[in-house]
């Protein structure tokens, strides 16, 4: 394996790594303030990309008026399902919310299923020729898909450390009851949270969209690498989730070179049990067994 | 018609099985399995490809059952010092990890090509046609063996920790009693029950591929659970029956409405089974059957 092959894999795994780290990032938020791994991020970010196919084609929009047409149903969709769902499940065990999610899963993935059958669909995107150096081959599309989901998570960073939303968020994040006990009400916090889970979701689906093909299990088949590269940042810490799964999908792509690309699977859930065994607390986080 | 109703009553029983593996893990254990399908596709494999190669269906069973449970030692022994939710997450990675491996690694399993002409249980004693009627006799057995090992087991001093673990688990750790190792015993005896249903319906099939594995069943039998009422075993079997019930009843229903597409209609079933967790969990958490919730949850 020569290392022009293995630097054009680390490439692949930095854009994809950015990519996902948005719907990460919305994993390692909703853990940290709602209190349960969501298992429906996957299948927002299915509807993210499938938004974005639908209103090219029935709308007519450019690419860019389509994915924030994408983003904005995705948002809205997250919040209906916190105001009917995990909302009334805010007070019961995590477990519940955990099942709830898996439920939420399946409804979202079978309406899309219902509409758009189980063919594959493309975003129609202008085909632009890679530019060469020397053998290291770059993307405009892969560029453009970068410089977007930094913005993203530039804007959401400055969101959470500048204004007093995001002061309020990380502070129920840091500790509910304190928070609870010094005059923080959460309900604006988790509209906050809820249209910025779907939103990124959206955004993550729609930019994958771009990059591969839209199938109806896009997101569901990227929940475990996403949990793995969430666990190996540290569940519950946002720069944590952005550094594991960058971490991680470098290090998938690379590793797909040597095993084939039906391993990822299989590679993240290794991956996986090799921070569970040895340092389950992650990069940058607290270890749940604490709680 | 007969033929029908024995498929249906043999889909009934495989399924029960499952339940009730997965009713001892998390209905008396707390402990929550996302994987269960992965439990199941080990044994059918390991089943099938032994009987492949000349082994008595007894003995190929009896192999299923053990690889399923030994299967979950390691993943009990890695999430259970844990708690919280990382055992879902690495179940259901598992789950998938398996159907992965059994879809590329085609020297072994012949891939999405399936394993066709895997010996079917009582060939040979009695015609064909009755072989349908022993397979479901013998179902039936071990479902009541299986349910009443599960019950003596809730029953015994081992069960009484399990619950104990489930209600209170920091009491349990005070009594000097070491939660997680009985949190992996749990685990592994309602993964071997899986394996062993597995391989039963290898050999009542026939033919098995990774496509009959995806986590859709995992969450068909939760669905069974938590409808039933998590915790009884009435309610398992009572689940049981009305998601096998919905799931044969659909195919009806194309028929009767008419305009709806195989497609289509497959979307609809899991969106039934979706919206279904959500309003269990959300409007009858005790489950349709369950009388008081045993935890206060």
């Amino acid at each position: 394996m020569d290392w022009l092959s293995v630097a054009n894999a680390a490439i692949n795994g930095i854009v994809i790594g950015m990519l996902l780290a948005l719907p990460a990032l919305a994993i390692t938020l909703v853990f940290g303030i709602a209190r349960f791994p969501n298992a429906a991020t996957g299948d927002y970010m299915t509807l993210g990309a499938y938004t974005t196919v639908a209103s090219q084609a029935f709308l007519g929009g450019s690419v860019v008026t389509s994915v924030f047409g994408a983003m904005s149903v995705t948002a809205l969709v997250s919040l209906f399902f916190y105001f009917w769902v995990f909302r009334a499940l805010a007070e019961r065990s995590q477990v519940a919310r955990l099942i709830a999610s898996i439920g939420v899963a399946f409804a979202v993935r079978s309406t899309i299923t219902f509409f758009a059958g189980q063919d594959q669909h493309v975003v129609d995107v202008p085909l632009v020729r890679a530019w060469n150096f020397g053998g290291i081959r770059l993307l405009p599309t892969d560029l453009y898909i970068l410089t977007t989901a930094l913005t993203a998570l530039v804007i959401v960073f400055c969101i959470m450390h500048l204004t007093p939303t995001g002061r309020r968020m990380r502070a129920i994040a840091d500790n509910a009851e304190l928070a609870a006990a010094s005059g923080i009400r959460s309900k604006r916090v988790m509209i906050f949270l809820w249209s910025l889970t779907g939103a990124f979701c959206g955004l993550g689906g729609a930019l994958l969209g771009i990059k591969a093909v839209v199938v109806p299990e896009l997101g569901w088949e990227l929940l475990m690498p996403m949990f793995a590269g969430v666990i190996l940042g540290g569940i519950g810490s946002p720069v944590g989730a952005v550094l594991g799964i960058v971490t991680f999908s470098i290090a998938q792509e690379v590793a797909s070179l040597f095993a084939g690309p039906p391993y990822k699977i299989v590679f993240a859930f290794v991956i996986l049990l090799c921070v569970l065994l040895l340092r389950p607390q992650g990069m940058f986080g607290r270890p749940m067994a604490a709680r | 018609m007969e033929g029908y109703l024995i498929a249906i009553f043999i889909s009934i029983l495989i399924y029960l099985l499952l339940a009730g593996g997965l009713a001892l893990q998390y209905g008396f254990t707390g402990l929550v399995n996302f994987g269960h399908v992965g439990f199941f596709a080990i044994g059918s494999y390991t089943s099938a490809l032994l009987a492949l190669k000349g082994v008595p269906i007894p003995i190929s069973l009896a192999a299923a059952t053990a690889l399923a449970a030994l299967s979950a030692y390691p993943l009990g022994m890695i999430a259970l010092r844990l708690g919280g939710d990382y055992l879902a997450i690495v179940t259901l990675g598992f789950s998938e990890a398996v159907r992965m491996m059994l879809q590329t690694e085609e020297w072994l399993t012949r891939g999405m090509h399936g394993l066709p002409g895997i010996p079917r249980l009582f060939a040979g004693w009695v015609e064909p046609q009755k072989t349908d009627l022993l397979i479901l006799i013998l179902l039936v057995v071990v479902c009541v063996g299986v349910f009443f090992l599960i019950h003596h087991i809730i029953k015994s001093p081992f069960g009484r920790v399990i619950e104990a673990i489930r209600d209170n688990e920091v009491a349990v750790r005070a009594l000097g009693k070491n939660p997680a190792q009985f949190k992996t015993r749990s685990l592994m005896l309602g993964a071997g029950i899986a394996g062993l249903a597995g391989g039963l319906q290898a050999h009542y099939l026939t033919f098995i591929s990774p496509e009959q594995y995806v986590p859709l069943i995992t969450f068909y039998i939760w669905i069974a659970l938590v409808l039933g009422g998590v915790g009884s075993l009435r309610g398992v079997v009572m689940g049981t029956v009305l998601l096998v019930g919905f799931l044969e009843g659909s195919r009806f229903i194309r028929d009767v409405i008419g305009g709806v597409s195989e497609v289509q209609m497959a979307s609809l079933r899991i969106w039934v089974i979706g919206v279904a967790l959500i309003c269990v969990i959300l409007y009858r958490p005790q489950g349709l059957f369950g009388s008081s919730p045993k935890r206060s949850r």
